[in-house]
């Protein structure tokens, strides 16, 4: 019974994940194109952050296989970037649980933006400013996802 | 971490350097198709419910409107047809063999937006349609671009406006040959290397030249919408405006090898026909043409009245 219930609370991490993957990848109108929030890496750090045995640097990595994967781009790029983020975010895990909401934000910011800049390395076109906009939207919207995910957790129980 | 970096860099260099590796990101690649279908799924729940909302009177104007555009372009097509046989035999008076039609298949995009610095799509047909790297892919109006990775139920298709894609092509004015490159998302097309006394203009049509053996030659490319020397450059920027709709077309077409179109082969059938037609009486009248001056077809007034003076002389 006990392995049976924490097998299923695992399976939230993973779910949440692709639902993560899945919003991602769905199509949306060019303007906003540019400004996807990187929402992988928000929901990684969300649950390195609250369950660092859970979530660490393995699960990061093989998150972004699937997402190079997805989107086509050449192999271990994203994994590379999201296993960068979520070893600094492992580390300093104690610290963020204690920042205020806003001032995690800008960690977010921060690691968004390494991400995004790392996962971009392999792209030829870039336009100065359209670099920002992921990491900008991902911050702003970090609360809502913080919330989110929170209810999550505490719902289905996942420790 | 250590093993983590270790792991992307070993993924890296085998992705980019190893042939072998291919297979494996196919079989990947098949794996997070169910991941893409999901993602797509709600344009095509919507797309499915427009199509259910929209009332009869709409689907009748529609089938009429469609009804009229495929006899108009059933007439042009046999124009089309009577061309390509009269083409086909002048190329082979000339001697020169040719690639006339090519036959293609029909795939639909799925609906998933990929790194926006990257201009790929998945299309929904993969191995399984017999879908193979360096297919050219078109559309209604043009060149799409060309398939770069298969997998067993879907591909990605590289669009001409990735800036890692190139395609020769050849002005239809004149029969310039150039490189026409992508620059991103939103940005026009350019032609390289192409220097400042280049004879090409604003308005030129770009087909495709069939340099290099991947497209098939004469499929439009794109129509160039501005051309400027900057002092100083060796070459002449110019922009090209694509001619596909590259982020509206949902069907697009997948071109299918093989089909050359032998000429000693397929000429001769098709040619025995009218030919004895037209010929035999276009040889009698050259003979009996000092008899007979007046012809009794139209059609073959000009060269009874051009071969006179020869008969004449």
């Amino acid at each position: 019974m006990a392995i049976n219930s924490r097998s299923q609370q695992t399976w939230v991490i993973y779910v949440t994940l692709l639902i993560a993957i899945v919003l991602m990848i769905l199509p949306l109108p060019d303007l906003l194109r540019q400004a996807r929030p990187e929402f992988v890496v928000m929901t990684l750090i969300y649950w390195a952050m609250a369950l660092p045995q859970r979530v660490s640097i393995g699960v990061a990595w093989f998150t972004g296989l699937v997402m190079d994967i997805t989107t086509g781009v050449q192999m271990g790029v994203h994994a590379f970037a999201y296993a960068m983020a979520i070893y600094l975010v492992a580390r300093f895990h104690l610290q963020l649980r204690q920042y205020p909401l806003w001032q995690q934000a800008f960690t977010i910011l921060s690691l968004v933006f390494l991400v995004h800049l790392v996962s971009m390395l392999n792209a030829s076109m870039t336009s100065s400013w359209h670099i920002w906009m992921p990491a900008v939207v991902s911050t702003l919207l970090w609360p809502f996802v913080y919330a989110v995910l929170r209810k999550i957790r505490r719902n289905f129980q996942v420790s | 971490m250590l093993l983590a970096v270790l792991a992307s860099l070993l993924l890296f260099l085998m992705d980019a350097r190893l042939d072998i590796f291919k297979p494996v990101r196919s079989a990947l690649a098949t794996a997070v198709y169910p991941i893409q279908s999901l993602a797509s799924m709600p344009t095509n729940f919507t797309d499915w419910i427009s199509d259910m909302l929209q009332d009869r009177e709409d689907l009748r104007e529609r089938i009429t409107k469609l009804e009229a555009q495929a006899l108009t372009q059933k007439v042009r097509m046999q124009r089309m047809q009577a061309l390509e046989r009269e083409n086909m035999r002048l190329r082979e008076l000339l001697g020169s063999s040719f690639r006339l039609q090519e036959r293609v298949q029909i795939a639909e995009l799925l609906s998933v937006d990929l790194d926006p610095f990257y201009q790929h799509v998945i299309i929904d047909k993969g191995k399984q349609f017999g879908v193979y790297e360096g297919q050219p892919v078109l559309d209604s109006r043009g060149v799409m671009g060309q398939v770069a990775e298969v997998s067993q139920f879907s591909s990605r298709v590289v669009l001409l406006t990735d800036p890692s894609h190139a395609i020769p092509v050849q002005v239809v004015r004149n029969g310039l040959r150039a490189v026409v490159t992508g620059r991103g998302l939103g940005e026009p097309l350019q032609v390289e290397y192409l220097p400042h006394n280049a004879d090409i203009r604003v308005g030129d049509w770009l087909v495709t030249s069939g340099l290099g053996g991947r497209f098939p030659v004469g499929y439009p490319v794109g129509q160039v919408t501005s051309v400027t020397y900057p002092p100083g450059k060796a070459f002449a920027e110019i922009s090209v405006k694509p001619a596909a709709q590259l982020s509206t077309s949902r069907e697009l077409m997948l071109v299918l090898p093989g089909e050359k179109i032998d000429f000693s082969l397929k000429i001769p059938p098709v040619d025995l026909i009218p030919k004895p037609a037209t010929d035999t009486p276009l040889m009698l009248q050259e003979a009996l043409l000092p008899e007979t001056t007046e012809s009794p077809n139209p059609q073959d007034e000009q060269p009874a009245a051009e071969s006179t003076p020869s008969d004449g002389n």
